[in-house]
């Protein structure tokens, strides 16, 4: 989240969204997945899944665990900007959080619908089971979330009028709530993985470890500079966007030392256990090798590399490898190191739920499309769209600008 | 669990985000199998011969009368096939092994640590007083997480109900809360199943397997996972039924609660490091802006 600049203005002049195919495939594949939401509510979990006894989480635990790490990108680059104090990376914040914003409210979303009696979902805000990973989960999860939806206000307002009295309480929020919106992701990033701690004996030690909470906080920080370059450079494709590949080599070079501190503990933590040698050798072995060297060593070596990292196309390849890299990392957790232990073999997803992961991500991409057409999130070329610059004419001062942090980008930055 | 003592200390501390709830059980001081089993030595067991028994049904039977469950042609309870379902609490699984074919009862095993209640996160699961772990489901979100945290793969869950629950056997719970056995158990025209207390049923249990060496030398249930209620006696090794043999003699929720019990002095540490380095970057900027920066 960030104070705008004067260089950050919506796309549009008018409320509303460019239709494209693309974007009307999306639209129907959000449609269908509606539909099967509606027949989950009705029927129970059993007909739109093959979720069994012996598979109790499967594909939708995947896409959350997925989701939320890759959303770590909001997290990740608001800690850097607002508590490392790297000013330059402000240009991508905003974008960043959208992101983050999005996939935290899908989510949430696919948390509830995968709950049995969701209408109970309120109830461990009076039980209080704090022994349970979950419960860290539901609060940090639930709070992260809210604050984000509350940070939203902040690009909301320069838009749309909102109440004077409104605007002096965000004056007043906004540094607890930078505060509070960096520790919450901390925790139940790690939580997400925490959970699996318990099903020891039933994940291959291949991939449970003690150290699994420390391992999820690792990856998730290290993929939001992958997630933050795919981000700018697909909705460059779509919008004057202004890329910026000394800001994204900078931050991929920070993923690079974050990404060898996790290599070396995945590797050390094997050691240690003794897990060694079935790295190599065994089918779970190659997976989880493939994992490692494809996922994390290759793109934390082509980050690594000046020239690399200042290529395009080999800065995509990397950010890909990396993100593919994590959802590898939590599809092996939820679906591949389970598989031995429920002895029913691999988990096949019925259509309605893949449909429903497919959906929930178009849902995310239109969500994202409409704001940043719609709010001042993406930083545009000075040679800005014409729509651009009528917004920014008709209204160019309604911004708000908490006073401790009016100077936090200087305008020397932006060129 | 010494680690839970000092979550209570630190909390107390005045970590009130964190504040414990109220009716927070006094949890058991020491994990290890053998204090367990001393501190549990008075609960409500079952010892299970699989010598003795003949593979009949009838405390599958009686287990369904007495939670008014279905016999379900999807859901088989005796045979081959037989496993845990929403409708079936208990089942008498047959198996061969070695050439020998046993009847294997199975139904939660009533840790003395549970997996499944230190992931219920709204207290839906939680172990009695007295031992047996009892299911509200009232107050369950269906969250499955249970069905994964248990080593023995005991909570199901109502896949064909539009709110879905979980199902697990109570041992009884209305029964042998008012001091009876359970309905299981003394339907039992063997012997086979024992209902007794758990510290004179583990006795029993190596008073027969020193009286005859053709028993396996393993209690199965009196270590694993910190050591369970229900415990079996075998002439078959017990991997070889398809028991899960590669468990922990430590209690599952210990590994989680090495995390959790971190928590709050890490959301301390954690929030100081933040507002530390919120404010020396406010003065940065507050410095910058009054040396002239445009």
């Amino acid at each position: 989240m960030s104070v705008p600049t004067t260089s950050v203005r919506p796309v549009r002049a008018r409320w509303g969204l460019r239709m494209t195919p693309f974007r009307i495939i999306l639209l129907a594949v959000a449609g269908l997945t509606v539909g099967i939401v509606a027949y989950r509510l009705i029927v129970g979990l059993g007909a739109p899944t093959n979720l069994t006894d012996r598979w109790p989480w499967a594909l939708w635990t995947w896409w959350k665990l997925t989701g939320v790490a890759l959303a770590g990108a909001g997290y990740s680059t608001a800690v850097v900007v607002h508590f490392l104090g790297r000013n330059r990376w402000r240009d991508v914040e905003r974008g960043a959080f959208l992101t983050s914003l999005l996939g935290y409210l899908m989510v949430c979303a696919a948390l509830i619908l995968d709950l049995g009696q969701w209408y109970n979902a309120w109830r461990p805000l009076v039980h209080w089971g704090y022994h349970s990973v979950m419960f860290e989960l539901y609060w940090c999860i639930g709070g992260y979330t809210v604050v984000q939806l509350v940070e939203f206000l902040y690009i909301f307002e320069e838009r749309v009028r909102v109440p004077a009295s409104m605007r002096r309480v965000l004056e007043r929020i906004y540094a607890p709530l930078m505060i509070v919106g960096a520790m919450l992701p901390i925790f139940h990033q790690s939580a997400l993985c925490s959970l699996y701690v318990l099903a020891k004996g039933r994940l291959d030690p291949l991939w449970w470890s003690q150290l699994l909470p420390l391992f999820a906080i690792l990856t998730s920080f290290y993929v939001g500079p992958s997630v933050v370059a795919v981000e700018n450079h697909v909705s460059a494709r779509s919008y004057p966007r202004r890329v910026d590949m000394g800001v994204l080599g900078e931050m991929v070079l920070m993923s690079a030392v974050v990404m060898a501190l996790y290599l070396g503990l995945r590797i050390g933590d094997y050691v240690v256990r003794g897990v060694l040698p079935e790295l190599f050798g065994t089918a779970l072995g190659m997976v989880a090798l493939a994992e490692l060297v494809l996922g994390v060593a290759v793109p934390m070596v082509l980050f690594m590399v000046p020239r690399a990292r200042a290529s395009r196309p080999w800065l995509l390849t990397a950010a890909a490898l990396t993100i593919g890299g994590v959802a590898l990392n939590r599809f092996n957790i939820v679906l591949v190191g389970m598989t031995a232990s429920t002895g029913e073999g691999f988990y096949v997803p019925y259509w309605m739920e893949a449909v429903f992961v497919l959906g929930l991500a178009a849902a995310v991409i239109l969500a994202y499309l409409f704001v940043v057409e719609n709010f001042a999130v993406l930083p545009l070329e000075e040679r800005a769209s014409p729509a651009a610059q009528d917004s920014a004419a008709r209204d160019p001062t309604r911004v708000i600008v908490p006073r401790a942090t009016s100077s936090t980008c200087p305008e020397g930055d932006r060129g | 669990m010494l680690g839970r003592r000092r979550f209570l200390k630190t909390a107390a501390l005045g970590v009130s985000a964190l504040a414990v709830d109220a009716a927070a059980p006094a949890r058991a001081a020491v994990s290890m199998p053998e204090e367990l089993g001393r501190q549990h030595a008075g609960d409500p067991a079952v010892l299970v011969d699989l010598t003795r028994c003949v593979g009949c049904g009838s405390c599958v039977a009686a287990c369904k009368i007495e939670h008014d469950l279905p016999w379900r042609d999807d859901q088989p309870a005796l045979g081959r096939e037989a496993a845990l379902a929403s409708s079936n609490l208990s089942v008498v699984r047959t198996a061969t092994a070695e050439g020998r074919t046993r009847s294997v009862k199975m139904q939660c095993m009533h840790c003395l640590d549970p997996a499944c209640a230190s992931a219920c996160f709204v207290r839906a699961l939680e172990k009695t007083d007295e031992g047996p772990i009892v299911y509200n489901g009232d107050r369950c979100v269906g969250c499955r997480y249970c069905l994964v945290a248990c080593p023995f793969g005991v909570p199901t869950f109502e896949w064909d109900e539009t709110f879905g629950r979980v199902q697990k056997c109570d041992l009884c719970w209305s029964r042998t809360s008012a001091g009876r056995p359970a309905a299981c158990t003394s339907a039992c025209p063997t012997g086979a199943a024992t209902f007794g207390f758990r510290g004179e049923l583990l006795a029993e249990a190596w008073r027969r397997i020193d009286a005859d060496d053709r028993y396996v030398r393993h209690v199965y249930g009196e270590t694993e996972v910190g050591g369970t209620s229900w415990m079996y006696v075998s002439d078959v090794p017990f991997e070889a039924l398809g028991f899960a043999t590669d468990l922990p003699d430590e209690p599952l929720p210990d590994y989680t609660w090495e995390i959790t019990r971190l928590i709050p002095p890490v959301a301390v540490g954690l929030g100081a490091a933040l507002i530390t380095l919120w404010r020396r970057r406010m003065r940065v900027l507050a410095e910058r802006e009054g040396g002239g920066e445009p």
